[in-house]
Formats: C-alpha cells, sequence, structure tokens
C-alpha cells in the first residue's frame, strides 16, 4: 500500500481505463468552465503579486517616489512627470494602479502565511488529538471549541489591541484565529482513518507514533484540508482588509487593499470614486476566484458529491 | 370634485415641502455637531465643545469676539488700579434666568467652586491661580488682587462662565479665601448641572433637555440683558461622522454643521449651501526630541535632533503651500509662528516658513548626515484635521531629503498616551491658544519643562532655552501692554529662528449652513447658535 496515495477509498467501482487518480481529480476539476476561470483570474492575480516589483510603474512604499501634487487625480491622468495613472491617484498621490497591485501583493503575503502557519499548527494538534484520544482529545478540542465560539474578528481585534500594529501581528492574529478550524477537520478525518487496517497494520510492524501520525495518518486526511484551506485563504485576506479597514492592520505607508479602500471611504461622497471602488473590486474578484476554486475542489475531493 | 381635492392636496404638500426645503422654520436652529460636550457644567472641562455650549447659558465676566478680542460681558469696566490690583465694575439689572439679581456674591462664588469641581479632567483653575483675593466693594463692584503681576487676568476672566450661587446652595455671605472660601455649602457636582433646574445662568439660553449621545435642546432666555437672539429654540445632535454630518446638512435634518470635510466642501457649496470659514488660533506644529540620546525611533546612540542645523533642515524640507493646496484644499494658512498675526505677541514681518529642499539637503550634510537618517513620526489620525494625511505628506517631503520617515499613526487617545510617555522622536499635533496671545504657544509648547512656574507642560520635545525663558516669564508680569507685546515677539522670534519646534500651518475652522443663513468664523472654533443670523 502506498503511503501517500491522496485519493481516499473510493466505494464506486474504478473507471474502465486505467488514469492515475491525479489526472482524475484534475479533469474533473477542468469540467466547471466557472472554476477554470476562477483558477486563471487567481493564477494570475498570484503571478502580479509576486513580480509587482517588475510590472508597477511606480513602488508606492517609497515615499520618494510620491508626490503630494499629484494627489487625487482621476483615471487616466497625466502627472508632472508625464506619466498615466490608469486608476488615478490617492490622497497621497499614489498610483492607484501600482498600490493596487501592491495591496494585492501584502494581503496574499500576510493570508497565505497566516494561512500556512495555522495549516501547520492546526493539522499538528488534531492530528495528534484523533489519534491519542482520551484526555488530549479532550483537551485540545475544548481549547478548539472555545476558539471557535467567539467570532474571529472579535479575537483579532483584541489581540492586535493587545500586540500593537505590524504586519507580523496582523499575521499572527490571523493564525491565533484560524488554526482551530484545521484542527477540527484534521480531527475529523483523522478519527475514521485510524480504524481502518492499514493503521493496525503499521501499528503492529512496530512503527512509531510519529511516523503512523504524519507518514501514514496525515496523508489520508488531507483532502478535506486541502478545501479548508483555500476557502480560509479567502477569509484570511477578508478578515486582513477588515482589520486594516478599521485602521488595526497593516501601517499607513505601506496599504494593503483593505487600508486602501479606508483611505479612499471618506472621498466617496465627493466623487473621487476610484480611490475606493478599484481596490474594492480587485478585494471582490481575489475572494470570488479563490472562493470558485475552493468550492470545485471540494467537489472534487469529496467521494459523496462523486456524480 | 375629486380632482380638485387632490390639486388641493398636492399644493398644500407642495408648499409644506417648500417650507421644509428651506429648511430654515423661522424659530428653531438645529445644529450638528462634530464632538459633543462632556457636560453642561461649565467648570468641568476646559474644551472646545463644552466651552462653546457654556457660553449658551452662562456669560463669562469678559466676553471674547470672533478675533478673541476683550468685550464687556457680566463686567463693564476693568482697570488695573496697580500691578497687582484689579477693578471691576459689573453690569446692573441683570437677572439669572429664574429671575434672581446677579451680584458680585455670584462671580466670587464661581470663583471659589472653580478648584472644587470632582474629577475635573481640564479643571479651569489654570485660570483663576492668579487670584490673591476678592472684595466686594458693593453689589456691583469687585476689587481682585493677584499674587502678582497678572496682565492676563481680563483674558482670564474671559475663559469660564459665572452660575448662580443661590441656585448651588451658597449662604448669603460668601467670602473668598485662597485657602478656602466660606459660605458656599456643599459645591455642586457636575452632573448635577445636566439637570435644566440646576442649569441656571444670565446667558442668551436656557436649558430644555440634555440627553447624552442624542441632543442639546435650549430655549431662548426672555431675562437675557443683551439683544434677544434670532432663534425661539437652538437643538444641537452630536453628528460625529463627518458623512453623516453632511448628509444631515443636505437633506435639511440640521441647518447648520461643524467641520465639513475638506474635500466635501466644493459639492456642499455647489449644492447652495453656505460656508463660513476662518483662521483659527490652532498651529498644527511638529515636535521634535531633544531631550535624549538616543531617543525613540532613530536607530543608533546619537540624537541628530540636538542639532539646530537638522531641525532646520526638517522645517525647510516641508512644502507647506503643496499641502495647503492639496491635502486642505486651501483650508490652512501656512506659518511662521505658532499663532498667526496679527494676534497679540506675534511678529507681523515674519514670513512662513519657506520650502528649499537644496538648503535642506546642505544643512543635513553639515550637520554630519548627508545621507540622511531614518526617523518615525508618531500622529494622531482623528484629532486634526486632515492630520494622518499631513503627516503622510511630511513622511514623503522628508524621505524626498534623505531622512527615511515612517509614520505611526494612530487614534488620538493612543496617540496621547504614548507621546505623554515620551515615545515619540518626532510628532505631529496641534495647539489653540484658549487666550488668545502668544505666551499660550510659547509657554506651553517651547518654555522649559517646569511643573513649579506651570510652564513647558506640553513641552514632549523637552527643548530648553533660558533666552525665551527669560523673556516669557518678564512677559507673564508685565502689565504694560506695549512692553509685554515687546517681549513676547522677541520670544517668539528666538523660538522660531533656533527651529525649537516646526509649526506647519495654522487650521481654517469652517461651518457650512443652510442657504440663506449667516455665521462669523471665530478664531476660538466655538460653535454659538445664538451669533447666526439669517441674511436679507
Amino acid at each position: 500500500m502506498s503511503d501517500i496515495s491522496i485519493t481516499p477509498p473510493v466505494e464506486k467501482a474504478p473507471q474502465k481505463k486505467a488514469i492515475s487518480p491525479l489526472r482524475a481529480a484534475m479533469l474533473d476539476f477542468a469540467s466547471s468552465p466557472l472554476a477554470m476561470i476562477g483558477l486563471v483570474v487567481m493564477v494570475v492575480m498570484v503571478l502580479a503579486a509576486i513580480f509587482a516589483p517588475w510590472i508597477t510603474p511606480q513602488n508606492p512604499y517609497d515615499l520618494s517616489q510620491l508626490s503630494i501634487m499629484d494627489n487625487n487625480l482621476p483615471p487616466g491622468s497625466e502627472s508632472f512627470g508625464g506619466q498615466t495613472y490608469w486608476l488615478g491617484t490617492d490622497p497621497q498621490g499614489r498610483d492607484m494602479l501600482s498600490a493596487i497591485i501592491y495591496g494585492l501583493r501584502m494581503s496574499l503575503i500576510v493570508a497565505v502565511t497566516a494561512t500556512l502557519c495555522a495549516l501547520a499548527i492546526g493539522m499538528a494538534m488534531g492530528i495528534t488529538a484523533a489519534y491519542f484520544g482520551g484526555r488530549i482529545d479532550t483537551l485540545i478540542m475544548r481549547v478548539v471549541d472555545l476558539q471557535l465560539s467567539f467570532p474571529a474578528i472579535l479575537v483579532a481585534l483584541i489581540l492586535l489591541a493587545i500586540l500593537g500594529k505590524g504586519v507580523d501581528k496582523v499575521i499572527i492574529a490571523l493564525v491565533i484565529v484560524q488554526w482551530a478550524y484545521y484542527a477540527r477537520t484534521v480531527r475529523g478525518s483523522a478519527l475514521v482513518e485510524r480504524q481502518r487496517d492499514y493503521i493496525a497494520a503499521a501499528r503492529g510492524l512496530g512503527l512509531g507514533h510519529a511516523r503512523v501520525m504524519f507518514r501514514h495518518l496525515l496523508p489520508n486526511t488531507l483532502p478535506p484540508l486541502i478545501v479548508v484551506a483555500t476557502v480560509q485563504i479567502a477569509q484570511a485576506i477578508a478578515l486582513e482588509a477588515t482589520l486594516s479597514f478599521l485602521g488595526v492592520g497593516v501601517p499607513v505607508t505601506e496599504p494593503s487593499l483593505g487600508l486602501l479602500i479606508a483611505n479612499g471611504y471618506s472621498y466617496l461622497l465627493s466623487g473621487a470614486y476610484w480611490i475606493s471602488v478599484y481596490p474594492g473590486v480587485a478585494l471582490l474578484v481575489a475572494i470570488v476566484a479563490i472562493n470558485l476554486v475552493g468550492d470545485q475542489l471540494r467537489d472534487v475531493l469529496n467521494p459523496r458529491l462523486r456524480r | 370634485m375629486p380632482n380638485t381635492s387632490s390639486r388641493a392636496f398636492l399644493m398644500s404638500a407642495s408648499a409644506a415641502l417648500a417650507l421644509t426645503a428651506g429648511a430654515v422654520s423661522a424659530d428653531t436652529l438645529r445644529i450638528g455637531l462634530a464632538s459633543e460636550p462632556t457636560s453642561v457644567d461649565p467648570h468641568y472641562h476646559n474644551l472646545g465643545p463644552n466651552n462653546a455650549l457654556a457660553r449658551h447659558i452662562f456669560t463669562p465676566l469678559i466676553e471674547q469676539d470672533a478675533q478673541q478680542l476683550l468685550n464687556p460681558g457680566l463686567a463693564t469696566e476693568w482697570e488695573a488700579v496697580d500691578d497687582t490690583t484689579w477693578r471691576l465694575t459689573l453690569r446692573e439689572g441683570v437677572t439669572f434666568s429664574n429671575g434672581a439679581p446677579f451680584t458680585a456674591r455670584d462671580v466670587i462664588y464661581t470663583i471659589c467652586r472653580i478648584p472644587l469641581v470632582p474629577d475635573a479632567p481640564s479643571p479651569f483653575t489654570l485660570y483663576t491661580r492668579a487670584i490673591a483675593g476678592l472684595e466686594a466693594e458693593d453689589d456691583h463692584t469687585l476689587i481682585v488682587t493677584t499674587d502678582g503681576p497678572a496682565p492676563l487676568l481680563p483674558n482670564q476672566l474671559a475663559t469660564f462662565g459665572i452660575i448662580s450661587a443661590s441656585v448651588s446652595g451658597a449662604e448669603d455671605e460668601v467670602s473668598f479665601d485662597t485657602d478656602g472660601c466660606t459660605g458656599i455649602g456643599d459645591a455642586p457636582a457636575s452632573a448635577e448641572f445636566n439637570d435644566p433646574a440646576f442649569a441656571i445662568g444670565t446667558g442668551p439660553y436656557t436649558l430644555d433637555a440634555y440627553i447624552r449621545g442624542e441632543e442639546l435642546r435650549l430655549t431662548r432666555n426672555d431675562n437675557y440683558y443683551g439683544d434677544a437672539p434670532a432663534w425661539e429654540q437652538i437643538v444641537m445632535r452630536p453628528l460625529t461622522n463627518a458623512g453623516a454630518r453632511v448628509a444631515a446638512l443636505l437633506a435639511g435634518d440640521v441647518q447648520m454643521i461643524e467641520n465639513p470635510p475638506t474635500q466635501d466642501i466644493a459639492r456642499i457649496e455647489g449644492d447652495g449651501f453656505v460656508i463660513s470659514s476662518g483662521l483659527s488660533n490652532r498651529v498644527i506644529y511638529i515636535a521634535l526630541d531633544q531631550g535624549d540620546a538616543p531617543t525613540p525611533g532613530i536607530a543608533g546612540d546619537t540624537n541628530p535632533l540636538q542639532d539646530a542645523r537638522v531641525r532646520e533642515a526638517l522645517a525647510l524640507a516641508i512644502d507647506r503651500e503643496a499641502i495647503q493646496q492639496r491635502l486642505m484644499l486651501g483650508l490652512s494658512e501656512p506659518a511662521g509662528e505658532l499663532l498667526p498675526a496679527p494676534m497679540f505677541g506675534t511678529n507681523p514681518d515674519r514670513p512662513a516658513i519657506p520650502y528649499d529642499a537644496e538648503r535642506a539637503r546642505e544643512l543635513l550634510a553639515d550637520a554630519g548626515y548627508p545621507d540622511g537618517f531614518q526617523i518615525v513620526l508618531g500622529t494622531p489620525n482623528d484629532r486634526y484635521i486632515n492630520d494622518g494625511a499631513i503627516s503622510q505628506a511630511v513622511a514623503q517631503m522628508w524621505t524626498q531629503v534623505g531622512v527615511q520617515t515612517e509614520v505611526d499613526a494612530k487614534t488620538f487617545s493612543a496617540f496621547i498616551a504614548d507621546r505623554n510617555g515620551f515615545n515619540f522622536s518626532a510628532f505631529l499635533a496641534g495647539w489653540g491658544a484658549g487666550t488668545g496671545e502668544m505666551s499660550s504657544p510659547l509657554g506651553a509648547l517651547v518654555a522649559t519643562r517646569d511643573p513649579d512656574r506651570s510652564l513647558g507642560g506640553t513641552n514632549f520635545a523637552r527643548h530648553s532655552n533660558p533666552d525665551i525663558d527669560d523673556r516669557l516669564v518678564e512677559a507673564l508680569q508685565t502689565v504694560d501692554d506695549a512692553e509685554r507685546e515687546r517681549l513676547l515677539r522677541e520670544a517668539s522670534a528666538i523660538a522660531m529662528d533656533t527651529f525649537a519646534i516646526v509649526p506647519i500651518h495654522y487650521e481654517l475652522t469652517t461651518w457650512a449652513l443652510a442657504p440663506g443663513l449667516e455665521y462669523e468664523a471665530r478664531a476660538d472654533q466655538y460653535t454659538l447658535g445664538f451669533a447666526v443670523t439669517q441674511a436679507d
């Protein structure tokens, strides 16, 4: 038996033509055009975020490149330097297009880092709880219950009030808010897997706890985790945007999408719509794209939803 | 027949609409406040919104006009008999809103009560501390003695309203003593003034209802000695969100709002509403920590800000006109001192600090920082007009001359806590000169920190220069106006020449009013409903 098979055991008879499970999953995924669009948008956004320093006309975090004389210009205006601001400028004279791409970069860095850390912590906790059971299980799961009984935004606000401002602090807050979801998900599927023969066999061979947990049990609990992680990245982006909008997130001189929206909020009534609206659209598109991909992944990886 | 009645209905409806759309019913003025007074008690909290509300109900001995020049109030005349003695002549025939006559006893009682206000967050003792003796020659003549020359006494007497001794539970004989007055009974707690039966004054209005967080209703006082104001009723509603305030004005829910956001002013004016704006006594400045080396927010063991050349460089690097035009949209005046000319003690010939990035780089190189340094600029982001945005603009301008600047923006209460703990190397803040003359900003922001002399209370930059201190202390004891003004001018010029502090601009205070209303902008930023008139 392979250690790292990623499809859970399926009751249905395998398809006639022998294709690898991974390829089958990919074909399944591609069957939804909406999800493919989501995937393409997601990939484009991730690439734009990664290559932001090379593709943006301006570095909006470098204060020496900004000029207050260029502030609040409508989309399509030209600067004194002859540069065109396709999406206009904000009250500090930042090029909105550059600011949105950098903001997206900031939002994605914060969300992905926080999700990966939370995933690692949650996974370890969930597997430990399921594998050992008994008191350890009770202890970990009560902490998880306690954590999940508070609204995420409230916990994050309190944490940031204590920790102070900064990108690292936001990531810490997001990790603390999110790890419980993963712990709960992993524990659920690990409890089922634990009863199966291959685990008994592995134990029978005299393998150590750690090896059984991480080499045998963990790989078989991954599919639901992948789905949860995808959805949680979108959640993390939204949560970070909310925190920044409320002024407790990233520093004002390095705006994320949420802070850009907050910057333009007071200008909405006076007609300078572009400062808030474009970052808002970018945020919306990013979250919808990730959710589309996440939904389709869930359909593909969940045997009960198999058509 | 149905036709006629529906037309009649339409006509009456449109007539009613026209009335409300005009938004000014002849007898009630509704005002949207940017921040709510914390109490009706005129002696509880020395804060703009409280003082403005108090002016409606309680009259001070001496009034300040829109430019903060002194006018008779409950005192018709005041003169310095000698260096430490003042004679005040009180207005005759004045009654409180409950009909009781106003006499010298009420003045003595008020000055006795000011130090006794429990838990006052910002007490008025600052303005009564100089008074060493109060003697009523008769019911309408008061002799004030001070413990030293107190040239600012008239300005100080203009800061607080007079309350009724009888209503507050005083005995028939009230006598003043710095160690404790006699005959004053139990001084009332501030909360009692929120009750209309207790808030009895000699002002143009009486309190009708005070519903915290909702509204404040005032009714015209028919016993008021001055000209009767135009409005039968004034209703004040706290609308702290700027957008909500503008929306309420445009919808006709209120006829006057404080501080419309700068970016909305063009639109408000375009809709036919009236904008009133004028120079305030508030300067927005940047303080540079000169106390310690090292200083928080600047890496390394030295404090470059102790070098006047560095401070000059930072001052010259700020493009004040750009901030005025692009961020304040004209609603500020670039500053060269801590108080705008022609207020008392200013140097009228001193221009605003110029913008000269070249010279700033040279000065930094001369001081040994050719590559600049890194600094954190602390700022509130919800206190002064566009404060957070101004700090970000300053950060831009400093970074462009080589001083890498990071902005630490926070809400005002959190900012104050950090500033008072000396956690900032550089911070942006504002100072409104309550007395309307130069000793106020110099004494608070620039004079050496010295609690015993009540100087330097807000000097968190810890600048210290005896040349300034000596002139200031002398000015504070000089009763002769011309001589005092000369000393204050000199002190101010020294402070500016040594860049003890870096002024940015004076705020213009703005009000927006419904079409057809007029309000003269006040330097003290007070919103006084009784001074709003209908243009004809």
